[in-house]
């Protein structure tokens, strides 16, 4: 249970640590903000894990899909205004979306198994550790971004904000699939025996740039169009803009 | 011309994805295992995998190897499509369970069999 409840928490604050991190590269937002944005989010998510049983009976059992398809693409569009406009308002709909996202699973899992008394001590230890190694790992990323920042200016960083929201298109993609909306292509290439996505390095990479062992020729049609999209719409901003920032 | 025959074959492909009957499997998640643990299917054919949670608590059904992730609520039905896929072995866990709660879905040609039976 302790690692389950660690590694649970790792897979689904990480994605919410690593966003929030790259965004507040882009442009610094003020504790106020983050926090507000995070406390907002803890209970959306509340609110979505309560009504997620019975959402999830919504057009032929397939309602949280489309409620979490719906999530994804916000994210997407949301972290593409920030990093284009600065709006204060995209950063609290990318960050509330995510950590609705994310945080709604581990919510259900900790008020699944909370009630037991065997597990209440390895929740909380997992989870600690979990929200430890993410705040580490967050502090390690925030100082690496800066550095490559003023090292080598804005686009190393849109080119990983842009790898990070194109894998929320991903996960879209896969429940779009999941539901039978799209239909899956033929399997690109099988990376399991590689790098398996259920190793640390898989994870790690899986929630940075959405690394996929066995993408099929959908997701990575997605994934790139995507990205170069975002890329594209990037390089557009005045470099007198991109220089201020920096 | 070509704008009309372009849009004939799309209509053909879209008629074609909604009438493709998908074979269902139904897979029990009881006492934090699933029954049945190994699943056979056909190779390059969509299914429908069809899991109801017997369980008092929640379960997310889970897979790397097939891009899958989908909340089991208790006594509840969830219907996840998979496939269409090549020959292989396809793990899939509960990771809320992950130790106990495993199963495999093997493609291959013996699924064919059993989906044309």
């Amino acid at each position: 249970m302790l690692i389950t409840s660690l590694v649970m928490s790792l897979n689904q604050l990480l994605p919410v640590a690593i966003l929030l991190v790259l965004l507040q590269v882009v442009k610094k937002q003020s504790s106020l903000q983050i926090g507000s944005a995070l406390l907002i989010g803890a209970v959306m998510s509340f609110l979505y894990m309560q009504s997620a049983s019975w959402v999830s009976q919504w057009f032929e059992h397939q309602g949280l899909e489309y409620s979490q398809i719906g999530l994804c693409i916000t994210i997407f569009i949301a972290v593409l205004v920030f990093t284009l406009k600065q709006k204060s308002a995209a950063f609290y709909i990318a960050v509330i979306s995510t950590v609705t996202l994310y945080l709604s699973h581990y919510i259900i899992y900790l008020t699944s198994f909370w009630q037991n008394s065997d597990a209440g001590q390895s929740l909380f230890i997992g989870t600690l550790l979990g929200s430890g190694i993410c705040l580490s790992f967050s502090v390690l990323l925030y100082f690496l971004m800066n550095a490559i920042k003023h090292r080598f200016g804005m686009y190393p960083l849109f080119t990983l904000l842009a790898f990070n929201s194109a894998a929320k298109l991903l996960v879209a993609l896969d429940l779009a699939s999941q539901i039978d909306l799209i239909t899956n292509t033929s399997t690109v290439w099988d990376l399991r025996d590689l790098l398996s996505e259920n190793s640390e390095l898989g994870r790690v990479l899986r929630a940075l740039v959405g690394y996929e062992a066995t993408p099929d020729l959908m997701s990575v049609l997605i994934y790139s169009t995507s990205s170069v999209l975002f890329l594209l719409l990037c390089y557009g901003i005045p470099a007198s803009i991109t220089k201020e920032r920096v | 011309m070509t704008k009309r025959l372009f849009n004939q074959c799309l209509c053909c492909l879209l008629f074609l994805s909604f009438n493709a009957a998908s074979k269902e499997y139904l897979i029990i998640l009881k006492d934090h295992l699933f029954y049945p643990s190994q699943i056979i299917i056909p190779a390059n054919k969509k299914v429908k995998l069809l899991i109801e949670n017997q369980d008092s608590t929640p379960e997310e059904f889970d897979s790397f190897d097939l891009n899958r992730e989908k909340v089991l609520y208790p006594n509840r039905k969830s219907i996840i499509y998979i496939g269409p896929l090549s020959k292989g072995y396809y793990e899939f866990f509960g990771e809320f369970s992950p130790n106990t709660a495993r199963g495999v879905v093997i493609v291959s040609d013996e699924g064919a069999q059993h989906a044309n039976n």
